[in-house]
């Protein structure tokens, strides 16, 4: 076991993973020989060579086709994409060739491609830096889609990831990279070291996707979520003294019905919240899901926590981001008495 | 606003009614242009990018520094491989007017673009194809009940009722899977290279595309990459004059060649009589010499005609002169073969119509079987189960309930 | 001038609290002394009570339907009649205040553009998904409840107040959901017997003995006695006949002339035979007891059993003359059907049902013939009462009843 941050929890996977299978290799802007702008493949080229970890032009459109065509030569590729908001050049690519070139081909071909990439809000990002796309991809079949929430679970999933011969695009709260940030930027920064999960086995071990986590056992209340708001219902939830049941989904395709089904049946109140916006946003998904599969156990509508349906702005981080009071209203409202 | 316009728009030579004109079509005479080593550099043997590789002269004699010395017989395989892609084509088109498959793209007039090529290539070079390049099918002997089986979407379908006709890919033949999408193929070709390359490998990857698809940002994606990793890769642009209705000079042809475009990148850029068999034949062995040795990827730009529409949803007429192809300069890849081989004595009208023939025969049998696995209306239908397989690699759980639901709709 | 507040009074046997069934009298009345002002109701009977004081009202606590602790304020008198300003009447609890809360929600959801504003729509009713579920299972009518929640939807603990045409709570005093329906509370009488049949039928393993009995010769007896009445005096019905025979088989069958005392764990085995008569009354089902059925004669049970039974039904019988009964009888007369289950009159073990006297085509003495046929419909107390014995009452009481004459000879002395 290690104190790692979730920077170190992903480079000990990639690490471990370019060590066990020769055909991994990574790729993606200033990861070679730089270490990447997140210093998540720190060191990776030093170790494993140029050959292994490339540095690549700046064409997120030419990454991924180069990934596929790669992966389709026996090669087990890891392409970054330096930030999920500069993904959609090479949306063509993951849409219309990665996702379905196990199925036109009938199994004959295939690329497990694994697409890595920062998203999300909380750092005064703006616009081209704070997105969460990741509702996107989900709606496209032939993808996986994994956001994992601390470092254990990251390095876990990557790895499981990066085996899976189905391409995933794998998504990185960056606001978590150092440490759990509760979506109160005014207190101190916590750090992994902190925290439990930060604590990381060092070799290898994986975690299954389309497995949610219940980070918090309850009984009053079920809060479904995912990265950065994970520790903004934890936080949430313990202001209110409310008895919430929290569940970390850490993979959205496959996505782990039965975990959520359980929880709302036992709670029958369900709040689902993502930083993504609101519109079509992957919680609209899950409250889908939850009617359909748990109608005669709620006691309340469903409710929503999530960005608001604009772009990403600079100067309202924090009026934007949803943070502990829009988690509580939701809560407050799903569990006036019924 | 009354002001006039100032935006320039390309015209083609000639619309439909008007005299067909190619005198746009910068052509060089036949064995003129210097053919370099393999390992020279891309900005010191550029004008190859503009100028036009042939061998075979008006006189059907080949000709020049280019002269790919064949042996007759495999210039008559070259043939019969031409000649069985037309005729395959042929009966595919007549097959879909008759409504036993929904869709059909044909090849004719640049039969040599694809079997030139793929018999100037090894069978362990990976190929990522367009839809327009059935003569690699053919050369590389995908058997045609196979093709035809895809084009009916029947139970012997490669793709499993997945694809629209046409769509084909072979495993055991290193024919990449064809996608819909324009131009996706090209830089996914200089990744398969990219990892022969860091294995350590000689195979190559060839890919091709249309003048029109070079538009797309695939294009600049692959002559980036396949100039940044100097990947052993060629890259090759049919330019056939026509995407549809979008005359060449949309994708930027007026302006300048698309082969000139390599030098841009700083990639090798040749420019190839398309319709001549050892023209095409030699630049692609030259190409394929200099990927193997490391020194680099080449953009082959191959000038040809689509003689034929688009596709069988296409009607040309109503875009262009309707006897255009009978103007084009650089005449039919097959006759001008033919002709070549008759001329050194290696061949008569008389064994042409004898394959001729045979060939028709041959795709006349394979239609009959492919048939017998099921077709459009009759016959064995596959199992609509298999909509839901392999869209992973394990059919998980939301797609087995959605398989069960469908079941229950259907019964 | 003082203030006195009078307080619920002890009403005897140790009880507990009353339930209100009436006011008499209404904060700012002026009354005298011994001037009833309320009524009250204990197990089962109704008690006025009497003003202790004379004086003006100036509060009273409870309405009908609420129970009130003995010994806990009921009416506060102002006395010595000084005059003094009518005091406006404790306020009930607040329609105002929850008519404020239900325009509440929709002033805050003006706020909000396009919110859908909570409407309970004519004919609909509103509750939550998982609130359907339970009044699904439970069998309750939704569109019979009432909901406490904003707009009229039922709340969960709407549906937790007693079944259907549930109770609701005064803060519930909305309009009416529909015109088709109509509350009725349960209340005094009613809810004491639903008591104790639920009490009765949970703590008591029930089993029920069905025989068909002959009553030709009764009938004919029967018809022969009322034929010597004179014009106007009451005829003979079934059942003092029936009681005459049941207090003869009981000397045989004590087991069923018990009374089981839970708190103590005994069964109190009685000599006296006290008969509880099942009535109908305007109130509902009472019990008038007709007691030491065995020191009397035919015409004394008849007459003691219409005594009671009137009492019982113009609400005059006091508490004594409902309690007490050793096992009771119960008949729906021309309306009694061919079997019924009754419900024992715990702490009893044993009813006994009279059904319907009909003629029948039966076998008799070997070949088809018309007799008039009346079933009994018993239930006994398993706990206490073998099948065997349950039937071989029943059977002697057939017997008796099938030879009347056997009811009226002495028991043979015992050797």
């Amino acid at each position: 076991m290690a104190s790692m941050n979730m920077i170190q929890a992903l480079n000990s996977a990639m690490d471990i993973m370019l060590g066990r299978d020769p055909s991994v290799v990574l790729m993606g802007e200033d990861i070679g020989y730089f270490g990447g702008v997140f210093r998540t493949t720190e060191g990776l080229q030093r170790k494993y060579g140029e050959h292994r970890v490339l540095d690549t032009p700046i064409a997120e459109g030419g990454i991924i086709a180069a990934a596929i065509g790669m992966g389709v030569n026996g090669l087990r590729p890891v392409a970054e994409i330096q930030f999920a908001d500069y993904i959609y050049p090479g949306f063509d690519q993951i849409v219309s060739e990665l996702a379905r070139l196990r199925y036109r081909s009938a199994g004959e071909f295939f690329a497990p491609v694994t697409i890595r990439t920062p998203c999300g809000g909380g750092i005064r990002g703006g616009q081209t830096h704070s997105q969460s796309p990741e509702g996107i991809f989900t709606h496209v079949s032939g993808l996986k889609v994994v956001m994992p929430s601390n470092p254990r679970d990251a390095k876990g999933l990557l790895i499981t990831s990066i085996e899976d011969d189905d391409p995933v695009v794998f998504f990185e709260p960056k606001r978590l990279y150092n440490g759990p940030f509760d979506g109160d930027p005014t207190k101190p920064a916590v750090p992994w070291s902190a925290h439990p999960k930060g604590q990381v086995e060092e070799g290898y071990y994986t975690v299954p996707l389309g497995s949610a986590d219940v980070v918090r056992s309850g009984s009053q209340v079920t809060i479904i979520t995912y990265g950065t708001m994970v520790f903004v219902a934890l936080a949430a939830a313990a202001a209110l003294k409310v008895d919430a049941e929290i569940v970390d989904l850490r993979s959205l395709v496959p996505l782990d019905v039965d975990t959520i089904c359980s929880s709302v049946k036992k709670t029958g109140r369900c709040v689902v919240a993502h930083e993504a916006t609101r519109f079509s946003g992957f919680g609209a998904e899950i409250v889908s899901v939850v009617q359909e599969e748990c109608f005669w156990d709620l006691e309340a509508p469903i409710q929503r926590v999530t960005g608001w349906d604009t772009p990403y702005p600079h100067a309202f981080e924090w009026e934007y981001f949803p943070g502990q009071s829009r988690v509580a209203s939701a809560v407050k409202a799903v569990m006036e008495p019924t | 606003m009354n002001k006039h316009s100032r935006l320039h728009l390309p015209r083609p030579p000639a619309r439909p009614g008007e005299k067909p004109d190619f005198s746009y079509v910068q052509i060089s005479p036949a064995g003129a242009v210097r053919r370099p080593d393999v390992n020279a550099r891309a900005r010191d043997i550029e004008a190859l990018a503009v100028e036009m590789v042939r061998v075979l002269d008006d006189a059907d004699d080949a000709v020049g520094p280019w002269h790919p010395h064949l042996d007759p017989a495999e210039l008559q395989v070259g043939l019969r491989h031409m000649l069985l892609t037309r005729i395959y084509d042929e009966r595919m088109q007549r097959t879909q007017r008759a409504g036993k498959i929904s869709f059909y793209i044909r090849s004719l007039g640049e039969e040599a673009v694809s079997v030139a090529q793929c018999m100037a290539l090894r069978p362990g070079d990976m190929l990522f194809p367009s839809y327009r390049n059935q003569g690699l099918q053919i050369a590389r002997g995908i058997a045609l009940v196979d093709l035809m089986c895809q084009l009916l979407s029947n139970t012997r379908d490669m793709c499993k009722g997945r694809q629209l006709p046409v769509l084909y890919h072979s495993k055991a033949g290193n024919i990449f899977s064809i996608s819909g999408n324009l131009a996706t193929q090209f830089p996914q070709a200089v990744g398969w290279a990219m990892a022969a390359a860091i294995k350590g490998e000689d195979h190559l990857a060839a890919s091709w595309i249309g003048e029109g698809s070079s538009a797309e940002a695939d294009f600049h994606y692959a002559l980036l990459f396949a100039s940044v990793y100097q990947a052993p890769v060629i890259l090759n642009v049919v330019n056939n004059q026509w995407a549809i209705s979008t005359f060449q000079g949309y994708a930027g042809g007026e302006q300048r060649s698309f082969a000139a475009r390599g030098p841009g990148y700083g990639i090798a850029g040749i420019r190839v009589d398309g319709n001549d068999f050892l023209a095409v034949y030699a630049v692609t062995q030259w190409a394929a010499l200099r990927a193997r040795t490391g020194a680099g990827p080449t953009l082959i730009e191959l000038v040809t005609y689509r003689a034929s529409a688009h596709s069988t949803s296409d009607d040309p007429a109503r875009y262009r002169a309707k006897d255009d192809q009978e103007h084009w300069p650089l005449g039919d890849p097959i006759e001008r073969l033919k002709r070549h081989l008759i001329k050194l004595g290696e061949w008569s009208e008389q064994r042409h119509r004898a394959l001729t023939s045979e060939l028709e025969a041959l795709v006349g049998a394979s239609w009959q079987e492919a048939v017998t696995y099921g077709t459009l209306n009759e016959g064995p239908k596959l199992d609509p189960d298999l909509m839901f397989e392999d869209v992973f690699k394990e059919m998980p759980q939301h797609l087995q309930r959605q398989r069960a639901l469908m079941r229950m709709e259907r019964s | 001038m003082s203030q006195f507040v009078f307080k619920m009074p002890d009403l005897g046997e140790g009880t507990v609290e009353a339930e209100i069934v009436a006011w008499h009298t209404q904060p700012g009345a002026v009354v005298t002394e011994d001037q009833v002002i309320v009524e009250v109701m204990t197990d089962k009977a109704a008690v006025e009570v009497p003003a202790p004081v004379s004086g003006r009202v100036l509060s009273v606590t409870g309405a009908p339907g609420d129970k009130v602790a003995v010994g806990s304020p009921l009416i506060v008198f102002e006395t010595d009649a000084a005059p003094a300003p009518a005091t406006a009447p404790a306020p009930m609890t607040a329609p105002a205040a929850v008519s404020a809360a239900l325009k509440a929600p929709a002033a805050a959801a003006e706020d909000l553009p396009g919110t859908p504003i909570e409407a309970g729509r004519a004919g609909r009713v509103m509750t939550s998904p998982a609130n359907r579920r339970r009044a699904r299972e439970a069998g309750i009518d939704l569109s019979s409840a009432a909901g406490s929640g904003p707009g009229g939807r039922i709340l969960r603990s709407d549906l937790n107040s007693t079944g259907v045409g549930a109770a609701v709570s005064q803060a519930a005093n909305v309009a009416p959901t529909a015109a088709a329906t109509s509350e009725i509370k349960v209340i005094g009488v009613r809810r004491l017997i639903a008591e104790r049949m639920s009490a009765a039928k949970r703590d008591i393993p029930h089993f029920a003995y069905v025989e068909e009995v002959d009553v030709t010769e009764l009938e004919a007896l029967r018809a022969q006695m009322n034929a010597k009445l004179a014009k106007g005096e009451p005829r003979l019905t079934y059942l003092p006949l029936v009681i005459s025979a049941l207090v003869r088989v009981l000397e045989s069958f004590p087991q069923c002339n018990v009374l089981y005392d839970a708190a103590r764990g005994v069964l109190v085995r009685h000599r006296a035979v006290h008969v509880g008569i099942a009535t109908q009354t305007p109130d509902g089902l009472k019990v008038p007891v007709l007691r030491n059925a065995q020191a009397l004669g035919l015409w004394e049970i008849a007459a003691e059993a219409r005594r009671v039974s009137e009492r019982a039904r113009s609400n005059k019988a006091t508490r004594d003359e409902l309690v007490g009964s050793t096992i009771t009888i119960t008949s729906l007369g021309k309306l009694g059907g061919i079997a019924s289950t009754p419900v024992i009159n715990a702490p009893e073990v044993a009813i006994v049902g009279l059904n319907k006297a009909v003629d029948r085509p039966v076998v008799h003495q070997g070949a088809i013939a018309v007799r008039r046929i009346m079933n009994l419909s018993s239930s006994f107390d398993h706990r206490f009462v073998d099948g065997y014995d349950a039937a071989a009452m029943i059977q002697a009481l057939k017997e008796l009843l099938e030879h009347p004459a056997m009811i009226f000879i002495l028991k043979a002395k015992s050797p």
